[in-house]
């Protein structure tokens, strides 16, 4: 093979090795509260945003709403201290698009968390899968799409067999979505998650 | 400074490297979602063997097959939708991953964490699961498959019950495998489940 | 187009994010099962220092040694001990020297671990969490460890939970084998204290 053929494998390992960063880095702002630059690792142009049964949230403006005045609660500040997000990122698998400008991951995530439910403050073991879409602009990777989709969302107390979901969560009084969820159907539904990839080997 | 051919060899490692550890993860996605099928065409057609926890040692492809589409997915009849409660979350963590020299064969240790529902005597129950895999990988025609699956489980126990309360919740041994387990000392036996890999820096 | 040299330097780079990944967890894998020397074997000669959670901080190679070796190695594990520690979400970034970097990481913890101290007491199951802020070096090709630090956010029994009983166990340095300089930073949950990352915003380079 020539340089041009190599240097475009080359290309196509560091930006695996980008979104997967961008993924981490992203978890890590949850985490630790700060909503801004988890809106700035956003596109300009990103479609869209759902996590569990908030809603479907289009668009940077979309984005914005879900992270800054849903989740952020619109405050500049971090939550009271024993709010808790731990949502560790386990698992990616990407795929490229043929001109190396759009990727799709999939990730599996689990979370402990601590955080009001109604009047009292809960601790909860969560599961959920991401399918995500990244775009490169001027070099560097954003999330296009981001889906978390909730397997489960169980207090710590009881288990998922239990509890597997501890409520709903798809109102807010000011905040609201562009449509509905498209896909929440916890456990146990039997619900499975489509792969935005096929089969490596068979292709199907 | 390396020639082209050099550089090349470097890129292909890495590209194997994550072509294996999107393999591991895939299994783990396709598992999730009882994709059996799937999963048994991960494997090469001259696969080793696997080994999983109690289930007893399943040889060959066909042992493969035997394993995982007819005893854990229970064949080809279709799932009851009162059973979609039954489920696993297996999490796939920490992938240390050595190719062969002759860059068509490796090896790689992970960790697992599992979430898992299923009936144990008629009941069900909430799991929790830990194990390592320390499997082998084969490349075929460009592609890598697995050779071995070898999942060694430190503890099973219930939700309600922890580790250290009860390690195990019983055996699973499967009806019809080509021997018992050659490994299976859950904890709190203190067996070590041997690296694959020599140590990084002194080499022993 | 790109030179030879400067793919060669790019596939450099990558191969060495891999090489501490992997170093990271088989340092993670050699915890696991209590073997100390190898894990002191991964630290480079001029290690700078280990410091976990409240334990203070150990300084040089000899204090890592006597850290992994005399504090948490002092004694065998016990029947029943368990310490696995599931290491994930790593974020390294190599220096452009490409002879340092640095990690974070996520660790949780599944334990069965004496609760009166590091050794002594009856043995209780625990969950623990915490995040990793390393520092690596590159010494003769290989990569080893310079700095751990692990910031400890829970470690709480397995029937309460964090939200309940945030932290049990050894509090504070040992006496036995004193650290050489008090902990620089311990604020487990709920306190709110959030670690910051290593590495700037990707994007807007804050």
């Amino acid at each position: 093979m020539n340089l041009e053929e190599l240097e475009k494998r080359v290309t196509l390992m560091e930006d695996i090795q980008e979104i997967e960063n961008l993924q981490r880095v992203y978890a890590y702002y949850f985490d630790l509260q700060r909503w801004e630059d988890i809106i700035d690792l956003f596109s300009d142009n990103a479609e869209s945003v759902e996590i569990v049964d908030h809603g479907l949230f289009l668009g940077k403006e979309g984005i914005k709403k879900m992270y800054w005045d849903w989740i952020g609660k619109g405050i500049r500040s971090a939550n009271q201290p024993w709010i808790q997000f731990i949502i560790t990122q386990i698992g990616g698998v990407m795929d490229f698009s043929p001109d190396g400008k759009t990727a799709w991951g999939r990730w599996q995530t689990w979370l402990c968390e601590a955080k009001p439910f109604g009047a009292f403050p809960k601790q909860e073991w969560l599961h959920g899968y991401y399918e995500n879409k990244y775009v490169k602009e001027n070099g560097k990777w954003f999330f296009s799409k981001l889906h978390w989709n909730n397997t489960f969302c169980s207090p710590f107390e009881d288990g998922w067999l239990k509890t597997p979901l501890m409520g709903l969560m798809n109102y807010h009084p000011t905040v609201k979505p562009d449509a509905p969820p498209t896909a929440f159907h916890p456990y146990p539904s039997g619900y499975h998650f489509p792969y935005h990839y096929k089969h490596p080997i068979t292709e199907t | 400074m390396m020639n082209l051919q050099d550089l090349e060899k470097q890129v292909i490692r890495m590209e194997d490297i994550q072509e294996i550890e999107n393999l591991q993860r895939r299994y783990g996605y396709y598992f999730d979602t009882r994709n059996f099928q799937a999963v048994v065409d991960l494997f090469s057609d001259s696969a080793d063997f696997a080994d999983l926890e109690s289930f007893g040692l399943f040889r060959g492809k066909e042992g493969i097959r035997r394993l995982y589409w007819d005893d854990i997915g229970r064949g080809s009849r279709p799932r009851d939708p009162s059973e979609s409660w039954i489920s696993t979350v297996v999490i796939q963590i920490g992938g240390v991953v050595n190719l062969d020299p002759s860059g068509v064969a490796a090896k790689g240790r992970w960790q697992t964490w599992l979430a898992e529902t299923f009936l144990y005597g008629g009941v069900p129950r909430q799991y929790w699961v830990h194990g390592y895999y320390e499997n082998e990988y084969v490349k075929e025609r460009g592609k890598w498959f697995f050779k071995k699956l070898f999942w060694n489980v430190t503890f099973f126990t219930m939700f309600e019950t922890g580790w250290l309360t009860q390690p195990l919740v019983g055996l699973l041994p499967m009806a019809n495998p080509d021997g018992p387990p050659t490994a299976f000392y859950p904890y709190p036996s203190g067996y070590k489940f041997p690296y694959h890999y020599n140590h990084p820096i002194t080499g022993e | 187009m790109a030179t030879l040299e400067e793919l060669q330097a790019r596939i450099t780079r990558l191969e060495d994010i891999k090489q501490i990944e992997k170093l990271q967890r088989i340092y993670g894998y050699y915890l696991d099962y209590f073997e100390f020397q190898k894990v002191v074997d991964l630290f480079s000669d001029n290690a700078e220092s280990v410091e976990i959670a409240d334990y203070g901080v150990y300084k040089g190679k000899q204090g890592v040694k006597r850290f992994y070796l005399e504090l948490l190695g002092g004694k065998p594990p016990r029947i029943g001990e368990l310490s696995i520690g599931m290491i994930m979400q790593g974020v390294v970034d190599v220096d452009p020297n490409g002879k340092t970097a640095k990690g974070r990481w996520y660790c949780m913890m599944i334990e069965a671990k004496p609760t009166i101290s590091l050794h002594e007491g009856e043995l209780r199951q625990l969950w623990g969490n915490g995040i990793y802020e390393n520092e690596y070096v590159k010494e003769e090709g290989k990569w080893l460890f310079k700095k751990v630090f692990f910031f400890l956010n829970f470690r709480t029994p397995y029937e309460d939970g964090w939200l309940k009983v945030p932290v049990v166990g050894q509090h504070g340095p040992s006496k036995e084998v004193p650290p050489d300089e008090p902990s620089t930073y311990y604020h487990p949950y709920p306190s709110g204290f959030h670690l910051q990352p290593h590495y700037k915003h990707p994007i807007t380079g804050k």
